[in-house]
């Protein structure tokens, strides 16, 4: 379980996150959910440990994370734009970590973790000739293998054109089914956090709007800024479908 | 970006102690020499210097013959880089205009002095093809000829540059618009390379300002301020102090002058993000400048030609029999061959340590956090500023007492301080484009900082480090100005042995060396490109 608490975070002066106070259960995928600049990727970097915070804690498993350094945390992160490195093969890339970690993970879950993803045709290719879903799920490997004790994606879905979202999508909930993993991830797209996570935490100014599940969300909107930017971008959405399909589909 | 570490601020610390030795001090003690007297400190240097006819009219010729070599250079570059450019002339003429353009810069600039001799002389091969003495090659024309050679290629390079960033569409629209040649001209041409223009002309003029080896070839009777200079320290009665001044007086035009590239550097006009198109058909256009520039490559060219034919003459222009012997001579004669050695020693050297510096220097600046790691951009901004002579000069003053002296050590220390800027800039142009979020994928994989700079951004950087490698070479290995007053006869290099073998008249050694250094560039410049090439082949 990770706790954050009275997490809060200044830039020159300006507020990015003001005393911010969550619990993520072991295995849940939460969705840090906002517009930009609302401070969910700062959050996302605290957490991670890449940005140190100015008060408050972080808690995992009754450990204080606070003051631990991003390398000995045990968390880990895929990148917006992935981060590849574009001088070594997809599989080069997925084993890089293992050569400082020897013996983390056996030859034969090494396997697993390639099939798992779909990766076994793409081992031998260059980063430059991979697609977008392909990158995506490499960077997924690589960072897998090593066994995270948190995985935090950011903006995993914004690279993504239409139909490789959607099967991403269902790989990132499969990941956390099959390995028990807590994902945090970051993104500006209401459907797509909705959609994806067990809950979602809506920041807004560096506050928390609104914290709990897709349907308490919906149902229970708790402030206008809820109801304005999230839910009714939501049913815009939803009527456009309607139009082109007609309501009977409903 | 990576948190600010230990082995960063032990880097960073390294790099600002050997600038501090090697480039703050040695120019702090040149300032304070030219103010000291007999009587302590004041200005009387200067004063006396002011009122020493020689040293004025060298300067004002100095001024006169940069001057007019930075118009017709900028005219000059201008016209390639247009043909290359902006005219559908058959592309291997392009090839041939942006290759040969390159050749001068793998040969020593006091090479071209002596090239021109043989040429324009009285005896000269081009003297010979016309049937008559064109001009008088001694002084001023010699010059002009030597340092438009000298500083067509970099005002080239910056011109062709610029035109990347024009936007081509902009002729068609002007002609779609109605407007006649010269106004399209003009507004599409001309107005967006203007600051560029004038970059070019300031740059030729440092440049030429600034040399040693083609006034000290050519320059006959005509006193620049470099080889005033060179006279006043090496002279029969060497006067430290007052070298001191000209150095200063030598800087002075210099500082000015990148103080004004910079501004320009401002001017520059920078189009949106725009596509290639093709251009208009314009039969004549293309006709005249495949002609113009034509005649601007093999005429640079041809003042070279002799370097190539000479030595392999028993005694040009008398003897004109085809012989090996020169070559041989030169080979069988182990000083020569030692010198060879050294300049290669030390070029591969320079290369190799400079290119750590100027990598290190710009790892920090560009993908670390550190405080002031901006100093080292102002540093580079002075590196760029200080001409080779003076900064020779200014450890001359600092380490004449020191271990130092007379060390292969020194040369190869002013080197890297003297070309600094170009290996730093590409460097950290490169690694600034870099994904930035690598160091911390590195770390929580497991890497320390200086692993991930090996296993990741180093090899992703490879093809900027050959090209820096090239740079540091082939410049040592041509750099007369920079390093002449820090030779000595055991530390003797190619490039200031050929000044040496002026006294002797021993012109086929002269061209045997040259040959020598520009089959050696002219190799290295061939493996790096070749090693280029294989690292973006397998890249993409």
């Amino acid at each position: 379980m990770l706790k954050l608490q009275n997490v809060s975070k200044q830039f020159d002066r300006k507020v990015v996150l003001d005393d911010i106070n969550v619990e993520i259960k072991a295995g849940e995928i939460v969705s840090l959910l906002g517009p930009s600049g609302s401070g969910k990727t700062t959050l996302l970097n605290i957490i991670l440990g890449l940005t140190q915070l100015d008060h408050g804690k972080i808690i995992f498993n009754d450990m204080d994370m606070s003051h631990v350094s991003m390398k000995n945390r045990g968390f880990n992160i895929v990148f917006q734009d992935y981060a590849l490195f574009p001088h070594l093969s997809a599989y080069e890339n997925i084993v890089y970590g293992l050569r400082n970690k020897k013996g983390l993970v056996s030859e034969k879950e090494l396997q697993e973790y390639i099939e798992f993803l779909e990766l076994k045709p793409h081992l031998t290719k260059k980063i430059g000739e991979l697609s977008g879903g392909q990158k995506q799920r490499v960077a997924l490997a690589r960072t897998l293998v090593m066994k995270p004790k948190i995985l935090l994606l950011d903006e995993p879905l914004s690279a993504l054109d239409g139909v490789i979202k959607e099967s991403i999508k269902q790989r990132i909930q499969s990941i956390a089914r099959e390995y028990k993993l807590t994902m945090i991830i970051v993104t500006h797209d209401p459907e797509e956090a909705l959609t994806l996570s067990d809950k979602i935490l809506i920041i807004n100014q560096g506050n928390i709007s609104q914290f709990g599940t897709p349907q308490e969300i919906i149902n229970q909107p708790k402030n206008d800024f809820v109801e304005e930017f999230i839910l009714k971008q939501l049913q815009i959405k939803r009527q456009n479908i309607y139009n082109l399909f007609g309501e009977q589909h409903a | 970006m990576p948190k600010a570490k230990t082995e960063m601020r032990i880097i960073f610390l390294s790099i600002l102690i050997v600038f501090a030795v090697f480039l703050l001090f040695p120019l702090g003690t040149l300032f304070v020499r030219s103010f000291e007297t007999n009587q302590g400190l004041g200005i009387s240097n200067y004063l006396s210097i002011l009122s020493h006819k020689d040293l004025i009219e060298a300067f004002g010729n100095s001024i006169k013959v940069s001057s007019i070599t930075a118009v017709i250079t900028t005219i000059l570059a201008f016209a390639l880089a247009y043909a290359v450019n902006c005219t559908r002339i058959y592309r291997p003429i392009k090839t041939v205009i942006k290759t040969g353009i390159l050749i001068p810069m793998l040969l020593p600039t006091i090479t071209y002095g002596f090239a021109i001799m043989y040429s324009f002389g009285n005896q000269g091969l081009l003297t010979k093809i016309f049937g008559q003495s064109l001009f008088d090659i001694y002084g001023l024309n010699g010059l002009l000829i030597g340092y438009v050679i000298y500083t067509l290629p970099a005002a080239f390079l910056l011109i062709n540059n610029s035109f990347k960033y024009i936007d081509k569409k902009f002729i068609i629209v002007s002609k779609l618009m109605g407007d006649g040649s010269l106004r399209s001209f003009m507004n599409t041409i001309v107005r967006p390379l203007w600051a560029t223009l004038g970059g070019a002309f300031v740059l030729s003029f440092i440049l030429s300002f600034t040399d040693f080896g083609i006034p000290a070839s050519v320059g006959g009777t005509y006193a620049v301020v470099a080889t005033q200079l060179y006279q006043v320290m090496l002279g029969s009665i060497p006067d430290f102090n007052q070298g001191a001044v000209i150095a200063i007086l030598m800087l002075l035009p210099a500082v000015f002058g990148v103080l004004l590239l910079n501004y320009l550097e401002k001017l520059n006009f920078h189009y949106d993000k725009f596509s290639a198109i093709e251009l208009m058909q314009h039969k004549g256009r293309d006709i005249s400048f495949g002609i113009i520039s034509s005649a601007i490559i093999v005429a640079m060219l041809s003042v070279f030609a002799i370097m190539f034919i000479a030595p392999f003459l028993a005694s040009y222009p008398y003897d004109i029999t085809f012989t090996f012997k020169h070559v041989m001579d030169i080979f069988q004669s182990s000083d020569l061959v030692n010198v060879y050695k050294n300049s290669v020693i030390v070029a591969a050297l320079t290369a190799v340590l400079g290119t750590l510096v100027a990598y290190g220097s710009a790892i920090l600046n560009a993908r670390t956090p550190l405080r002031g790691k901006s100093t080292i951009d102002s540093i580079s901004m002075i590196t760029n500023t200080v001409p080779g002579m003076v900064l020779g000069l200014s450890y001359l003053l600092l380490f004449n007492g020191s271990s130092l002296k007379g060390t292969f050590i020194i040369i190869i220390l002013c080197n890297i301080v003297h070309f600094f800027t170009t290996p730093y800039l590409m460097a950290k142009n490169s690694l600034s484009k870099m994904n930035p979020s690598w160091e911390t994928t590195g770390e929580l994989l497991g890497d320390s900082w200086l692993k991930t700079i090996y296993r990741v951004i180093l090899p992703n950087s490879a093809s900027t480090v050959i090209e820096m490698i090239s740079y540091y070479f082939i410049n040592s290995m041509v750099t007369v100005s920079g390093i002449i007053f820090l030779v000595t006869a055991q530390t003797s290099l190619v490039a200031t042995e050929i000044k040496q073998l002026q006294h002797f008249a021993k012109f086929n050694e002269i061209f045997v060396l040259s040959l020598l250094i520009f089959f050696t560039n002219l190799l290295i410049k061939i493996l790096c490109d070749y090693f280029q090439k294989r690292q973006s082949i397998n890249h993409s």
